[in-house]
């Protein structure tokens, strides 16, 4: 065990406990927008800065990607960090000035939409939740980043239609400003897939990946539960009786 | 996919192992094989070395030298470097790119003869502005020069 | 060394000396990039089917850069009994007369300089050519050409006299035999202090101490370690490295196995740059060489050091040249940084201890084992020492590579190295440590240049890229150049690099088109700011750093585009209009021909106008017009 000063606290924790999981545990809170307990840590949204006192003065840091050592001293709300904050809130505003997300954190920072830059209008911030999430947590990789600097984006391969995603809509749960979207089509209704073709109900598709499923209904109560392919996929990983997805979670228990 | 391309790219995959280690200079070779990296080369090398086509997209976008679109016969680089860009390499890249009738700044003749790149330094800034046709590096240039070697390389099309 | 390798060496030094130093005549063709870009290969070609036409019995030879890029394609010629000479702007025609004189043992004139003894850095002796034929009184000899006189080649020893592509060459000059007794003398820890206490700091860029990296590595525990060669030269304007990987690959291997025995390494990788083909055919070429004659493998020299090497290319992305990013690369991934701490030297490629050493850094360790630390430490400067390799490029007369010890001002690199600026204009800046550097004013110029001095004039050493600035360079549009270059570099992972780089370069842009406020100007600085305290990696924090300089230096010039909406300059063509001097104009109609837009009218030997509503401002007539009448 390790003991660090986070605002003055110390705090005792396991080794290789971030900064950000240490200042959970004692309830300071650190705002962050590309970190997902569940995921690896990523780093690349830096509205997690602090400042950890270094041998030459005092550096920012990302909490959620450093580890802490023993005797770490940590600040989490200085002039410098808010500062910081507040910055990364201005330049992702302008991106996505849409989000929710970001509006509740502007509010809470104190942080007006900045006239200066025309805004984007991209709700993609490229915080890699979807991207890690389908890597780490799905175990698919059916999305990726594509292109790199400003142009990056989570994306498909080729901006084509998804090969790999099986429509669980995980990448849809972690991505926190909504840029994501997944429609279930209801029985008799037709949707049409982007660059794709149109699909009759009971249908699920996911806009960003351009892909569309067909769903799969239960053999007892007729109810679609989930896309086919889903299941062909998750049948050809998992060794289940073939009969196994007839039916729906509520319907087997 | 042709079956003549198929083959070729079953070569170039019997010199990899599975896994992402080599998976640039990979892309490398199925790049100098076809000019571009053909979307069906990526996926077979996928299926064959057990790596998501996702993940062949990203480094593809990511790395400058990767093309993911067929490219002209003909090649041509204006170095953008600094040595460059003070002795006024914009005004060649806009040279060509009107003399190619392109829309953008960068991009490939309607013709298929040309694509134009705008590369970032090539290390020869000593003959400042440099541009580079397929391999050969031409120095000291000027919108005349540059034109005169277009020309040349048009007139060895007829 | 064991009595059988210290033999295999000897015999191969003997075999280098005989074509290093021939007995017959020897014309060597500066066969780098740069020289082939200048035509060299036309120039080879022409001098040997002229040797073989006149049966001539002479050493026809490929050889690197020896720096003087402005006066390629080069040729140096050894005549037996007289003197090495070199010859510059070599056409086909100029090499068949040379080859012609040589037949008849004669010395054809317009040679720019002699050298009558060819200094062996590491052996510490110098050979003579037997110069007792006369004829070569008025050429200069190389130490005393003001490009040559203040400079001292440590890393560029070789470059441009020895054949590349021919191991024995490089072990005729000392080769090898450093790391030869470093592996029968030394201990890893002893060459990592020997480093150490020399004073090399790290030449691609932020200068850390080398030999304390070596020792950070050294002391971590793991089954395996790596050393990979920095070889990404991605800074605009830089490219010494590429000269050496060009001119003398070895001397980057020999320093890669004693940087890797330093650190108990077993494994190394060149992770070059795949603009740099030439570069990479000859690395290929010499790691053949040493695997040949046991260079490289198990047990080196008889020793039980066992070390490998191998090539990784780069598929172009100037963040690799980041440590982080570069062992991503390697890893077959995007080149994305990722947080340090943990550093390379405790945890790198594949997770395990890396060290990661520049070309020129790498360059330079052989000398350094070979002449000592004492040796290196007493040239340069208190804080940096040892010689630094520049790329002097721009608005210079005399553009080219040059070495000179860490400390001399950048008036003796520009004015007396680089002989000043061309067209008697003005000297305005130079830019010094690419994309993360800034541009340093006249005011400046006696700077002596090294690694303090240059981080407090708020710029860096970087690289060693010294791109000269003239009256007609517009620093905004500079500092726009420098934002635009790294917004396409960014990875995207972070946000302040990725959006904050972009909208900085967007206020650039308008303040180039008359657009932007003075409240922008406080903007830039606050946005600086930030992003030098918030961004992942250096890439992105040292990003502000080309506007900050020139904020500092050059507030005039943004002034002028924001308040007048004027470029002082005459470059951001939203502010200039194309005019021809009436008094000046010749009539020549050059202009008018070169317009692609048909907006310059006038009579032959009358003065032209150019019709600004017309005129797209390309700039072709202003190319053309021999008598710079053309104004903007």
């Amino acid at each position: 065990m390790i003991t660090i000063t986070i605002d003055g606290k110390a705090v005792t924790v396991p080794e290789g406990t971030t900064i950000l999981e240490a200042a959970q545990q004692t309830g300071i809170w650190i705002p962050t927008l590309c970190h997902h307990e569940s995921l690896t840590p990523y780093g690349g949204c830096r509205l997690c800065a602090v400042e950890v006192a270094g041998d030459n003065g005092t550096q920012i840091v990302s909490a959620c990607t450093f580890a802490a050592v023993n005797g770490l001293v940590v600040e989490t709300a200085t002039e410098r960090v808010l500062n910081i904050r507040k910055f990364i809130i201005e330049l992702l505003l302008a991106e996505a000035p849409q989000a929710k997300v970001l509006q509740d954190m502007a509010q809470a920072l104190g942080v007006v939409q900045p006239q200066r830059f025309t805004p984007r209008n991209e709700l993609c911030i490229a915080c890699g939740q979807c991207v890690r999430a389908c890597r780490e947590i799905v175990g698919v990789s059916a999305v990726d980043f594509a292109n790199r600097g400003y142009e990056r984006i989570a994306a498909a391969p080729f901006f084509q239609r998804s090969e790999d995603c099986i429509g669980c809509g995980t990448c849809v749960a972690v991505c926190p400003t909504g840029a994501i979207t997944m429609r279930d089509i209801a029985e008799g209704e037709k949707a049409t897939v982007p660059d794709g073709e149109t699909l009759e109900g009971p249908a699920r598709i996911m806009d960003n990946w351009k892909v569309g499923f067909k769903m799969k209904r239960c053999t007892k109560c007729g109810e679609p539960f989930a896309p086919e392919f889903q299941l062909e996929q998750i049948s050809k990983k998992v060794s289940l009786p073939d009969d196994f997805f007839d039916v729906c979670r509520q319907c087997r228990m | 996919m042709k079956s003549s391309s198929k083959a070729s790219i079953a070569a170039i995959l019997k010199q990899y192992d599975s896994g992402q280690d080599s998976l640039i200079s990979l892309m490398q070779d199925i790049q100098s094989a076809f000019g571009y990296l053909p979307k069906e080369a990526l996926q077979q090398a996928g299926r064959e070395l057990d790596i998501p086509l996702s993940k062949f997209f990203a480094v593809a976008s990511f790395y400058n030298s990767f093309n993911l679109e067929p490219q002209g016969k003909h090649t041509i680089s204006v170095c953008e470097g600094t040595a460059c860009h003070v002795k006024n390499a914009d005004n060649l890249a806009q040279m060509v790119a009107r003399e190619l009738e392109l829309n953008g700044d960068e991009g490939t003749s309607t013709d298929r003869q040309f694509t134009l790149k705008k590369v970032r330094c090539l290390g020869c800034c000593s003959m400042a502005p440099v541009v580079k046709v397929n391999d050969d590096i031409h120095g000291s240039m000027t919108q005349t020069k540059t034109a005169t070697i277009l020309n040349q390389y048009r007139k060895d099309k007829k | 060394m064991k009595g059988s390798t210290s033999k295999r060496l000897a015999k191969l030094q003997k075999e280098g000396l005989t074509t290093l130093f021939p007995e017959s005549t020897k014309i060597m063709v500066g066969s780098a990039s740069c020289g082939i870009a200048a035509g060299a290969d036309a120039v080879l070609q022409a001098i040997t089917a002229e040797v073989k036409k006149k049966k001539m019995d002479a050493v026809v030879q490929k050889v690197g850069c020896i720096g003087l890029c402005y006066l390629e394609p080069l040729v140096d010629i050894i005549i037996p009994g007289r003197p090495r000479l070199t010859y510059g702007n070599v056409t086909p025609e100029k090499a068949k007369e040379l080859v012609a004189a040589a037949k008849k043992g004669k010395v054809l004139e317009g040679a720019l300089g002699k050298i009558t003894a060819e200094p062996f850095l590491i052996e510490g002796t110098a050979r003579d050519y037997n110069g007792t034929a006369g004829g070569v009184d008025d050429v200069p000899l190389y130490a005393e050409l003001p490009f040559y006189r203040k400079q001292n080649r440590i890393a560029l020893r070789n470059c441009g006299f020895i054949d590349p592509e021919n191991i024995t060459e490089y072990i005729a000059k000392g080769g090898y035999q450093s790391l030869a007794s470093v592996l029968e003398k030394s201990s890893p820890g002893r060459i990592a202090s020997d480093v150490e206490r020399a004073g090399l700091r790290g030449r691609g860029g932020a200068g850390f101490p080398t030999g304390r990296k070596w020792k950070i590595c050294l002391s971590a525990r793991s089954d395996e370690k790596y050393l990979i060669c920095n070889a990404d030269e991605g800074d605009p304007g830089a490219y010494m490295d590429r000269s050496i990987l060009e001119g003398d690959p070895h001397a980057v291997i020999e320093g890669m196995l004693i940087g890797g025995y330093a650190i108990g390494a077993t494994r190394g990788f060149i992770y070059v740059r795949d603009e740099y083909p030439l570069a990479i055919e000859r690395l290929e070429k010499a790691l053949e060489q040493v695997r040949e004659h046991g260079l490289v493998g198990e047990k080196i020299l008889g020793s039980s050091f066992n070390f490998d090497i191998t090539i990784s290319r780069g598929a172009g992305a100037f963040v690799c040249g980041e440590e982080t990013a570069l062992i991503k690369s390697i890893e077959g991934d995007c080149g994305e940084p990722r947080q340090r701490p943990p550093f390379p030297a405790e945890s790198g490629l594949w997770g395990k201890p890396t060290i990661i050493n520049n070309v020129e850094t790498l360059a330079t360790v052989p000398v350094i084992a070979a002449k000592g630390a004492k040796w290196f430490s007493s040239i340069g400067t208190d804080g940096s020492k040892g010689s630094k390799v520049f790329s002097l490029v721009g608005n210079v007369n005399n553009i080219g590579l040059v070495e000179v010890p860490m400390g001399t001002t950048l008036r003796d690199i520009i004015f007396d190295i680089g002989g000043g600026i061309p067209n008697n204009r003005a000297f305005k800046a130079v830019q010094t440590g690419g994309p993360s550097g800034g541009c340093i004013p006249e005011s400046l110029i006696d700077l002596p240049v090294d690694y303090d001095a240059l981080t407090k004039s708020g710029s860096i050493m970087g690289s060693g890229g010294l791109i000269v600035m003239d009256e007609k360079t517009c620093m905004v549009d500079v500092a726009k150049y420098f934002l635009e270059f790294l917004e396409s570099e960014s990875c995207g992972k972070c946000t302040p690099c990725r959006v904050g780089v972009k909208r900085m370069r967007e206020i650039l842009t308008d303040i180039c088109e008359g657009k932007a406020e003075l409240e922008d100007l406080t903007r830039l600085e606050d946005m600086a700011g930030l992003i030098n305290d918030s961004a992942l990696c250096a890439l992105g924090r040292t990003a502000p750093n080309p506007v900050l300089s020139t904020l500092k230096y050059f507030k005039d010039e943004y002034l002028a585009h924001i308040l007048l909406k004027k470029c002082p300059a005459g470059v951001c063509k939203d502010l200039i209009t194309f005019s021809v001097d009436k008094k000046t104009c010749i009539g020549c109609g050059a202009c008018k021909k070169a317009c692609p837009a048909d907006a310059v009218t006038g009579e032959k030997k009358k003065a032209h106008k150019i019709n600004t509503k017309k005129c797209i401002k390309c700039g072709a007539c202003r190319e053309v017009c021999p008598v710079s009448a053309v104004l903007t």
